[in-house]
């Protein structure tokens, strides 16, 4: 039956997410062992195997150590592939439970199990078979290797028949292998892990492909949620190949003004972090950007963790930042989320799904920092990594907005996280100053585009939102009342000044004026001294001649000529 | 695969042997069961052997699994099991005690 012999041929599961971890599928004619703890999903994963498998035209066996066939059937039809499973004719279920009060008196094998499946096997093609909670078998053996011989002895019948198996067993729940299976995790090719861990009261669960031999496979715990669809494990995203060609084209963020400070507005397909304190205006910020892609007649999807469609349309209106027609238009889609409902894995699937359905042009998540709340940091992280990677794939442009807050280090972390991965990174803040708010922005970042390191004012209004230039004074930035008392304070100095010089002006003038009139003054003084000055030797010259005419009266009737 | 049908016909037997074939725990199996037939002198009591390489679906029928497997009936119908190869001669004997009449 087999093509090659030796080679290892894999079978898909049909389950995306375990083909995609394995590159390809289990492998065929081989038994995978199935590890995880109680709720893990191990059943669940059987059953979609088979359903898958049927639904493609395949066949099944599924033998139960623990469930009845009634609750196996329940069990699956709690799925939406459960009904066509179970009104399928192509599987059978073998009710292989152990009587209660079974005794031992020596060593058993395990042959009737395999004569069972060689039974059922023979009426169907290629079937799988799937054996769960097979440790309710091998724990009643006294050995441990004999345990682990019968494992090998269904993989080599496995072999034989051409059977791809699947094998399921508990764990403890600190994942220790009870004694009874350790050893056959080592001896089968493909180990498959499942666990289930609890945080902040909800139940994560993860997968890991704990080997696969002979095959390359994803490493790592992966996120796995079990939905309506059954499990589903969000695929990872190779950023090596990522199909999106690099886009020089620029996309405006609905203000002008923030367009001009990024070089022209955001790059298609790039990713933008909106962060801040909360009331900041970051939904604001987002939902102008949202409204000017559909302006441009395209597709904008807006995840919200923090409002509601009603109110959030309502309150935008206020501010000329209106939704609704795009809403009517199907140009806008809004979906509130609530993040601690759910573990941040089907957050992810659920988002995705969106995106899937929608194609949109720009995705808005409002705040992704909430993500946090779904899980650990560390979740929210690789969450936030995912999803725009997985827009940035689509050639979607994506902004996320994130919560800054001293109080909230998980929050704060996951904003220096995503920080990393943004683009344009773009930070919303307060200054308090006279007792007034106003908001400012900055530019933190913004990959391959010169931008403006200033911070502006942003402003609310009637009119929408706009920025507003600074006022610089000192080292300090001004804004709001202050900004516009400062610049009035300026002018009143300048008058000031300028009244000062134009009365300095008119003192000088004054005294030069008085200066003058000294001058004259004394201009005036100088002359009269000057003619006193003249008078007085006439006089005195005059006081001269009438003492010698009496001296020398002989000499008056010659001199009179002179005496004029 | 209809179960009913490849049931034994009543009366069932009040034991009955599953084995495979002559691989050593079966083999062993029956020779510690007629040894302890005999030494409870229970001579008149003759198990039913199924081999299940030979008849697979009882497997399923009797939810045979492990074996080789002892099945008791009781006067009222009731099964008991013992797994194993009978090697553990206290724990055999305290399954074949009081054994109900018999009606094969």
């Amino acid at each position: 039956m087999k093509n090659k012999g030796w080679q290892l041929v894999k079978r898909p599961t049909g389950i995306a997410g375990l083909d995609e971890m394995t590159h390809g599928g289990l492998p065929r004619g081989q038994t995978t062992l199935v590890v995880g703890e109680m709720s893990a999903g191990k059943t669940v994963l059987g059953l979609q195997v088979l359903a898958s498998a049927i639904a493609e035209g395949g066949s099944g066996i599924f033998i139960s150590f623990e469930e009845s066939p009634d609750q196996i059937r329940r069990n699956a039809d709690s799925f939406d592939w459960g009904q066509a499973l179970n009104e399928s004719k192509d599987w059978s279920i073998v009710d292989a439970r152990m009587p209660l009060d079974a005794e031992h008196s020596g060593d058993f094998g395990i042959e009737g199990l395999l004569a069972a499946i060689q039974s059922k096997a023979s009426s169907f093609r290629d079937p799988w078979v799937v054996i769960d909670g097979v440790d309710q078998l091998l724990q009643r053996q006294s050995d441990r290797i004999r345990a682990i011989d019968q494992i090998r002895q269904l993989n080599e019948c496995c072999e034989r028949h051409d059977w791809t198996m699947l094998l399921s067993g508990k764990v403890g729940i600190d994942r220790v292998a009870p004694k009874f299976l350790e050893g056959i995790e080592f001896m089968l090719p493909t180990v498959l892990n499942l666990y289930a861990t609890t945080i902040d009261g909800r139940l994560h669960r993860y997968i890991r492909v704990g080997k696969y031999r002979g095959s390359s496979h994803r490493e790592g715990d992966m996120p796995m949620l079990i939905t309506d669809k059954g499990i589903q494990i969000p695929a990872e995203i190779d950023t090596s190949s990522t199909s999106s060609g690099i886009v020089d084209e620029r996309v405006g963020t609905g203000i002008p003004r923030l367009d001009e400070l990024l070089d022209g507005g955001i790059y298609r397909g790039s990713s933008v972090l909106i962060s801040g304190r909360p009331g900041t205006a970051k939904s604001t910020l987002a939902a102008s950007f949202a409204e000017a892609a559909a302006k441009r007649d395209e597709r904008a999807l807006y995840i919200s963790f923090d409002e509601l469609q009603a109110p959030f349309v309502r309150n935008l209106a206020s501010i000329d930042i209106h939704l609704q027609q795009h809403i009517d238009d199907d140009k806008f889609r809004f979906y509130a989320r609530t993040s601690s409902t759910c573990v941040i894995a089907r957050h992810l699937l659920e988002i995705e799904a969106l995106i899937d359905e929608f194609e949109p042009h720009i995705l808005v998540i409002d705040p992704v920092s909430a993500l946090a709340k779904a899980g650990s940091p560390e979740a929210a992280r690789n969450g936030v990594e995912q999803l725009l990677t997985y827009a940035r794939m689509k050639g979607i442009t994506s902004l996320v907005t994130s919560l800054t807050s001293d109080d909230d280090i998980e929050q704060e972390s996951t904003t220096g996280m995503v920080s990393t991965i943004a683009d344009t990174w773009i930070v919303l803040g307060y200054h308090m100053r006279g007792g007034e708010r106003n908001r400012s922005l900055s530019i933190v970042k913004s990959r391959g585009s010169g931008h403006s390191n200033q911070q502006r004012e942003l402003l609310l209004s009637d009119d929408g939102v706009n920025l507003e230039d600074i006022y610089e004074f000192g080292s300090d930035v001004l804004m709001g009342t202050a900004r516009e008392q400062k610049d009035s304070e300026e002018r009143r100095e300048k008058a000031r000044e300028e009244l000062e010089r134009a009365e300095r002006r008119h003192e000088l003038e004054r005294r030069i004026d008085e200066a003058r009139n000294q001058a004259e003054r004394l201009s005036r003084e100088l002359e009269l001294e000057d003619r006193l000055v003249r008078v007085l030797e006439e006089e005195s010259n005059r006081h001269a001649r009438s003492i010698r005419r009496r001296r020398q009266p002989e000499a008056r009737g010659e001199k009179t000529g002179d005496d004029k | 695969m209809n179960e009913e049908i490849s049931r034994p016909e009543s009366p069932v037997p009040r034991l009955m042997l599953f084995v495979t074939g002559d691989a050593p725990r079966s083999v062993r199996a029956r020779k510690n069961l007629s040894g302890a037939l005999d030494k409870l002198e229970l001579d008149e009591v003759t198990p039913m052997e199924i081999d299940l390489l030979d008849q697979p679906e009882q497997t399923v029928a009797y939810s045979v699994f492990a074996t080789p497997a002892l099945l008791r009936t009781d006067a009222l119908g009731e099964m008991s099991v013992l797994y194993g190869d009978l090697s553990d001669e206290d724990k055999l004997h305290d399954f074949l005690q009081n054994l109900p009449e018999a009606s094969d």
